[in-house]
């Protein structure tokens, strides 16, 4: 069996590099290590055996609550530009494990979430990554605890007001895909102007999937359709996958279907995210819990894509 | 006398040591992880052979009540080996799974389905309403499904709700386009089997192949490589640690 889980200690990463990566790449990755401790690399091997020069300048990956807009990075040793993922999901799960696990609240694991997904839409914008989707909130989470839910509300109020000017700074586009009516209108209000507010960026595509549910997500996109057979903008018999493809929330993008979906902290399962899109997305579930997900396990995650494509090819999604 | 052709030789070794360090140094680590490898790789197998014996008594007692549908999604290259599918249904009998849905794209195993049935003694074909049946100890049920019950049915089901529309007359949109409607349009265009509680993938990609997606909300995943290295061990362990999981589905 080759488990999907991989964690973060040294001696977990070498058990997780054995299911994704071969000696090569986990060589490479110990000897020019993704936190750049190297000030200057001479010469990298990739996996596949073609030499290449890169320069490793010690790319600070810490918590810093400053956006890096630092020159772009290249990609870490091993990594191909020409097999990055051009769109990737994220579920970002673990929080109140995280939380808990330190005798903390759960709201304490949410914000240290926020550090999590900073680092990761810099990481996105920096590699080419094209589009970006986390599952922020699903339409199941709204039966949580009040409390609870309420502080992500306004979590996601004050992170939305915090980080826009940066976010709109590194040229990420925002928008939010899921059932809007549900949340704070206040809340509401924010993400209109931050999606009215971004929409002529085009460095990354960030889509928040936000009260959202992929079987409500399909419905709705035939409900659309229906609509169209009864304007009489389409007939009956011209309806197909297309159609529908084309009626999801997520069609907007340029890039509809995810290539990578990243699941943290353990869990093998979609919780009814994206279920149309994932047909052929590859699945990578890491160990790892959200607040502790960084550039480190994204790299591996990143690896573990590409391995794959070197050996079995890119799926049509 | 020391000449400057000495010198520049001189220098020059001096500047190679730090390449041939390094060099050495990526030999002794990529060693090191091979060997680490190769150490991986027979602890697998060793563990793979205690599970399979009986052993490890933890696998002797798995509580395969929990695991009410397992789903099988196997790559349609490696669904061509009929024999593996076999084995494999063969095993899952073995272990008291009772209702199994069998998935690869282009429907090879679909097409095999009278051979399948047929060699395996004590299986029947899935029909609606069997989920909630109880069966003997030794019948298995085996719902065989592909590429046309997974996204095509999504097609056609909304085909039908969008007939029930137009019988029903205007703006009845907001009832006839539900999650529950359209999970009784798939069960009307005979795709409407359950939600597996786990799905293995047989195969070299680590994805669902198209699998039924409608039916994956809650379904736990598991990427068990190719069908040609599958081992029972493995199997086993993939159904016990499923056992384990609690799921609070979003709540």
């Amino acid at each position: 069996m080759l488990p999907l889980r991989s964690s973060v200690s040294l001696e977990k990463k070498l058990l997780s590099f054995s299911r994704n990566s071969c000696p090569s790449t986990i060589t490479q990755s110990l000897l020019f290590p993704s936190h750049g401790r190297l000030v200057q690399l001479k010469t990298a091997v990739s996996a596949t055996g073609v030499a290449h020069r890169e320069d490793d300048k010690g790319v600070n990956t810490g918590t810093a609550s400053t956006w890096d807009l630092s020159e772009p990075e290249p990609l870490p040793p091993g990594l191909l530009r020409e097999l990055m993922p051009r769109h990737v999901a994220v579920v970002m799960d673990g929080n109140a494990r995280w939380a808990r696990r330190r005798g903390l609240p759960a709201s304490s694991g949410h914000e240290a979430g926020v550090q999590s997904l900073r680092e990761l839409i810099e990481l996105c914008v920096k590699w080419g990554i094209r589009v970006l989707t986390v599952f922020a909130f699903s339409s199941e989470n709204w039966f949580r605890p009040k409390g609870e839910v309420d502080f992500l509300m306004g979590l996601f109020e004050r992170v939305m007001e915090s980080e826009l000017q940066n976010i709109h700074r590194q040229g990420v586009q925002i928008s939010t895909i899921g059932d809007s009516s549900k949340l704070p209108k206040s809340l509401q209000k924010l993400l209109s102007r931050a999606e009215q507010y971004t929409k002529d960026n085009s460095q990354l595509h960030m889509i928040v999937a936000i009260s959202y549910s992929g079987r409500s997500d399909i419905t709705q996109a035939c409900k659309r359709i229906a609509r169209k057979v009864k304007d009489g903008v389409i007939c009956l018999e011209d309806i197909d996958e297309k159609l529908i493809e084309g009626e999801l929330e997520t069609s907007f993008s340029d890039f509809p279907s995810p290539d990578l979906l990243i699941r943290t902290s353990g869990e093998l399962r979609l919780s009814n995210f994206l279920l149309w899109q994932l047909a052929y997305t590859e699945l990578f579930f890491a160990q790892t819990l959200w607040p502790d997900f960084r550039k480190t396990e994204f790299v591996e995650a990143l690896h573990s894509f590409q391995q794959r494509q070197r050996r079995y090819g890119s799926r049509n999604s | 006398m020391v000449t400057t052709d000495s010198i520049r030789r001189s220098s020059a070794r001096i500047a190679q040591m730090p390449s041939f360090a390094l060099s050495v140094l990526w030999f002794l680590i990529h060693l090191l992880i091979s060997i680490f490898f190769i150490v991986l790789g027979i602890a697998d197998a060793v563990e793979n052979y205690l599970i399979s014996s009986g052993f490890l008594k933890r696998y002797d007692a798995i509580n395969v009540g929990k695991l009410r549908y397992l789903a099988i999604v196997v790559d349609s290259e490696d669904a061509m080996q009929i024999n593996k599918a076999l084995k494999l249904l063969q095993w899952l009998t073995d272990i008291g799974v009772k209702h199994v849905c069998l998935y690869d794209s282009e429907g090879v195993l679909k097409k095999s389905k009278e051979i399948i049935l047929e060699r395996l003694s004590c299986a029947k074909l899935y029909e609606e309403g069997d989920e909630k049946s109880v069966l003997d100890s030794k019948t298995m049920i085996i719902e065989f499904t592909s590429q046309s019950d997974g996204k095509e049915a999504l097609v056609r089901a909304a085909n039908l709700l969008l007939k029930r529309l137009r019988s029903l007359g205007e703006n009845q949109e907001e009832k006839i386009f539900t999650e529950a409607q359209m999970t009784e349009a798939l069960k009307a265009v005979g795709s409407g089997g359950p939600e597996p509680d786990l799905l293995l993938v047989y195969g070299p990609a680590r994805c669902h192949l198209g699998f039924p997606a409608w039916r994956l909300r809650y379904t736990e995943i598991v990427h068990m490589g190719p069908l040609d290295s599958m081992k029972y061990g493995s199997l086993l362990k993939s159904i016990y640690n499923f056992t384990l999981v609690r799921q609070n589905y979003g709540k």
